[in-house]
């Protein structure tokens, strides 16, 4: 048991780096509903405008809508191709969970500039021509979804005891399909869900592979952010709170999920 | 004629044989265990017969019908594991319907049998609630309820005790064995626990290294055990070499033999010295050294004041008729 100095020091230490890490999100924050701050300490008015230009803004609602249709289409996919792939490894093939292992990590193991260097090159032309548009995108944020998912489910899997189970079952009349349709999947539910929501997060926050192989042609959020850059700061900072709150809620709902499993 | 016949039942796993030419006969309505040590193979053949592992050879009969080739959704047979396997996602009631459900038996019908079963195994008001909201013995209860909802012609039960205290286990093998008695329902159990094979059996086939060893009821198998093999797992056999057994008998003896440790006693002809005890409740075990040979003397333990001293000079009588050649 900590002694009350300890104890102090320790909750002065959470604090200070909870304002740290909360202070410009204020700041950001106070300058989104600012009329104007410049020469002064605190701003001069205060106003919804700046929200009320952003989400009246069609190019910002498309870039928006466009962020969160590539998401939902990475994870659709992800969704479609892993859960199969976790099943037939971990039911009829577990060891190959090690390889399995090795190659989710391989997206993360190239950096991503270097990474959309080569897509560029091997997407840009011939018969799989898809730079400039959001299939490439829907494929390569699939892949930064793999790692994600595939751990949050592999623990899943691995806390429900699947041989057992789908044995279980299959004495019991049910055929593999049925065994895996009624039994496994509903015990992955909330692992599933709670990567979903996360990689949701993460996704919508991607930039480099956006901006490099799709840019304006395909705008996201983030590449909307990057290229406004330039207009008013109130404005982007309405941006960044609107995106952050968006994220936040997110997260808030996995976390929420993933509790709920205990 | 048997209700199972196992025949000449091989199983491989690439060059690595797990059992062999596996032979052995069932009736209807008998209790059967396969006792061995781990990796012998029984739970292999119990997964063999469940239809839940490939065999590389030979034929399972139920009631005359071979059911190698039947799917384990085909063959009519429940089985228990130990880990319960329970469907986390389903309520207790859920988990024994499920079965039912899949042999699209009729919702009142369903209901009706669940609510026997469940009453069977003494669960009826645990009906509503999720596997992680019971204790490891109702989840064996619910999945021994869920076995027998579906009216199987064989139960099948993979160590299900195993994974429970002391007290619980002792109180679920006397509620298996009943339903068992009540149902008449030829049931095989895999244990390697010698006292619930000792307990719950008509009958006891003993295996070791992929081979039956040994088969028979349970005095058989602990009063005349065939090899060394059987003598030490069943019972705490002294097992002794023929040149050591002819110093503590002192008479010519051809092979090594087997006594039983309540078939020696104080106060006969043999010096002994006691070197330690320990209590096992109503028995005291003690261990004697007589004419050089450590001996292991189990005696009941009366009071305390019939208690040896570790030191005590004792002299020790063996029951000839207890005496086992073994191979």
């Amino acid at each position: 048991m900590s002694t009350k100095p300890a104890a102090l020091y320790h909750r002065i230490v959470v604090w200070a780096l909870f304002a740290m890490l909360l202070l410009p999100l204020l700041g950001t924050f106070l300058y989104s509903i600012s009329t104007s701050w410049s020469a002064t300490v605190l701003p001069d008015g205060l106003t919804l405008k700046w929200y009320i230009q952003l989400w009246t803004e069609p190019r910002f609602l498309n870039a928006f809508l466009q962020s969160i249709l590539v998401c939902v289409g990475a994870l659709l996919l992800a969704t479609v191709l892993i859960l199969p792939l976790l099943f037939v490894v971990h039911y009829h093939f577990p060891k190959l969970d090690g390889l399995m292992n090795v190659l989710i990590l391989l997206p993360f193991a190239v950096p991503p500039v270097v990474s959309s260097v080569g897509l560029l090159q091997l997407y840009g032309s011939g018969p799989l021509a898809m730079t400039g548009t959001p299939w490439i995108l829907v494929g390569c944020y699939f892949t930064i979804a793999l790692p994600f998912m595939y751990r949050a489910i592999t623990n899943n899997l691995l806390a429900i005891n699947i041989r057992d189970l789908m044995d279980a079952a299959h004495l019991l009349g049910a055929s593999t399909w049925k065994a895996a349709l009624l039994v496994i999947l509903p015990n992955l539910r909330k692992g599933l869900v709670v990567s979903l929501l996360l990689s949701f997060s993460f996704l919508f926050a991607e930039f480099v592979f956006a901006n490099l192989l799709v840019g304006t042609r395909y705008e996201t959020l983030q590449v909307y952010l990057n290229n406004m850059r330039n207009s008013s700061g109130h404005f982007s900072s309405a941006l960044v709170i609107s995106y952050f709150f968006f994220v936040l809620m997110f997260t808030w709902i996995a976390n929420r999920l993933n509790r709920d499993r205990g | 004629m048997s209700f199972l016949s196992i025949q000449k039942l091989d199983k491989r796993y690439g060059t690595t044989s797990i059992f062999t030419g596996i032979d052995c006969e069932i009736a209807r309505g008998e209790f059967v265990t396969l006792l061995g040590p781990s990796g012998c193979g029984k739970s292999t053949l119990l997964r063999c017969i469940a239809g839940l592992t490939d065999v590389s050879g030979g034929r399972i009969l139920v009631d005359g019908q071979d059911i190698v080739p039947l799917p384990p959704q085909k063959r009519g047979i429940g089985m228990v594991f130990q880990s319960y396997a329970l469907f986390p996602n389903m309520t207790a009631a859920q988990n024994v319907a499920f079965g039912l459900r899949m042999q699209k038996v009729g919702k009142t019908e369903s209901d009706k049998r669940v609510v026997d079963a469940l009453a069977m195994v003494e669960l009826g008001e645990f009906a509503a609630r999720y596997p992680s909201q019971l204790s490891g013995g109702q989840c064996q209860r619910v999945a021994l309820a869920r076995s027998l909802v579906t009216r199987p012609r064989l139960l099948l039960l993979d160590e299900p005790l195993s994974a429970l205290d002391a007290r619980i286990r002792k109180l679920l093998r006397e509620q298996i064995r009943g339903i068992q008695q009540e149902l008449g329902l030829t049931t095989i159990f895999v244990t390697h626990d010698q006292e619930e094979a000792l307990t719950m059996s008509d009958r006891i086939f003993l295996m070791n290294a992929g081979q039956i060893v040994q088969s028979g009821d349970a005095e058989t198998l602990y009063t005349a055990p065939v090899d060394a093999f059987a003598a030490g797992f069943i019972g705490n056999y002294n097992l002794l070499d023929a040149c050591v057994a002819e110093a503590l008998l002192r008479r010519t003896m051809t092979c090594r033999i087997a006594i039983r440790p309540e078939a020696i006693g104080f106060g006969g002809d043999i010096d002994a010295q006691i070197k330690g005890h320990s209590l096992l409740g109503n028995v005291i075990r003690y261990r004697v050294e007589a004419r050089g040979v450590e001996l292991v003397v189990d005696v009941l333990n009366r009071s305390a004041a019939d208690l040896h001293a570790t030191g005590t000079l004792v002299g020790l009588s063996i029951d000839d008729s207890a005496i086992r050649e073994v191979a």
